[in-house]
């Protein structure tokens, strides 16, 4: 099956989504949204995709390169061979059609929450630690931190001592959150390090970014002690694995 | 940074952004014009792009120096950026934010 993938690379209900990168990029659920998309279509059946952005076509298309994690083959924006080809826009997911991604923030953090299970138990090494609480591989949570689902915690985070995450909340791979933090109805993107007794409510924090998801209010926080990029190492085999694992020819 | 009395309270208007650059020059500004009279302090952030950590510690050194004379500090309508860093750091838990 050939499809016709349409990419919105910025909307205006969430335009603080594609600040930092195209829209279809960001962060959903441990992965983005092109991905689950990419993972539904092929689930599906499409073996062939024709991935169209505007002009960030290319930017997209570095990212998920030519499609073999998903066993399919991705081109760019010509529709030439693509003739009756199903057409598909990324308004929702192949996996949940029903579900509007970008109306708004609210709608955006709902649809999380909504396939947040579902996501989870499709995820390789994801652990059920008690019902509704998932916790990714090489994540370190403290014995007193407070968990509460649903909430979806990803691969090699941190939860410090004191914390208390969740409801209904989102923390993505690779964060730290310090001693103390707060993560209640909100999302923590990936590599983001939430300083000691931050707390977060109705909020996506992604790096230095900080938006408020009911009145849409974007503010770039000044103390990185507070927010900001949770510091990599300079070498780490994981992250150059994740760096280099689509162009590998590995089935 | 403007500063006017009104009966009992101190009034602070003005502030372009609350940092590092201006945080020390706010809060001696205030510990100066808080006279016996002053029972307590509006801080008025609606032109306030921007705080930082220095800002808000400006902010609990004027809250510290009010609750030793039994007074009070109040935040007038922050911008929503601004109320952002209130959430993050708790401290709309310590101070009154008023949206008038």
């Amino acid at each position: 099956m050939k499809v016709i993938l349409q990419c919105p690379v910025a909307v205006v209900g969430v335009p603080a989504l594609s600040r930092k990168r195209p829209l279809v990029l960001s962060p959903f659920l441990g992965q983005t949204a092109l991905a689950h998309t990419l993972s539904g279509l092929s689930g599906e059946g499409a073996k062939q995709i024709c991935l169209q952005a505007g002009e960030r076509t290319a930017e997209v298309l570095r990212a998920v390169g030519a499609g073999e994690v998903w066993g399919l083959k991705i081109t760019g924006p010509d529709e030439r061979d693509f003739a009756g080809a199903r057409r598909f826009i990324l308004d929702s997911l192949p996996q949940a059609p029903d579900l509007a991604l970008w109306a708004s923030y609210p709608v955006w953090f709902d649809a999380q929450m909504a396939l947040l299970e579902r996501m989870a138990r499709q995820r390789v090494g994801m652990r059920e630690l008690r019902p509704g609480v998932f916790v990714g591989l090489r994540t370190r949570l403290a014995p007193d931190a407070r968990l509460t689902g649903p909430l979806w915690i990803g691969d090699n985070v941190f939860i410090g001592p004191g914390s208390v995450v969740g409801p209904q909340a989102v923390v993505e791979d690779d964060s730290y959150l310090d001693d103390g933090s707060e993560v209640v109805e909100s999302i923590v993107g990936p590599g983001t390090y939430a300083g000691s007794f931050t707390e977060l409510r109705r909020s996506f924090a992604w790096g230095r970014d900080l938006l408020q998801l009911d009145t849409g209010s974007l503010t770039e926080v000044q103390d990185r002690f507070l927010l900001s990029e949770a510091a990599a190492p300079k070498f780490s085999l994981t992250r150059l694995w994740k760096q280099w694992r689509h162009r590998l020819p590995i089935p | 940074m403007k500063l006017h009395h009104s009966p009992g309270v101190l009034v602070v208007t003005g502030l372009q952004e609350l940092n590092a650059t201006n945080a020390a020059s706010v809060r001696d500004g205030v510990r100066g014009a808080v006279t016996s009279e002053v029972t307590g302090v509006d801080i008025d952030l609606s032109k306030t792009r921007f705080v930082d950590s220095s800002g808000l510690g400006a902010l609990i050194a004027i809250h510290k120096l009010m609750l030793a004379r039994g007074g009070h500090v109040r935040v007038l309508n922050p911008i929503h950026a601004v109320e952002q860093v209130f959430e993050v750091t708790r401290l709309n838990r310590l101070f009154e934010v008023v949206k008038i």
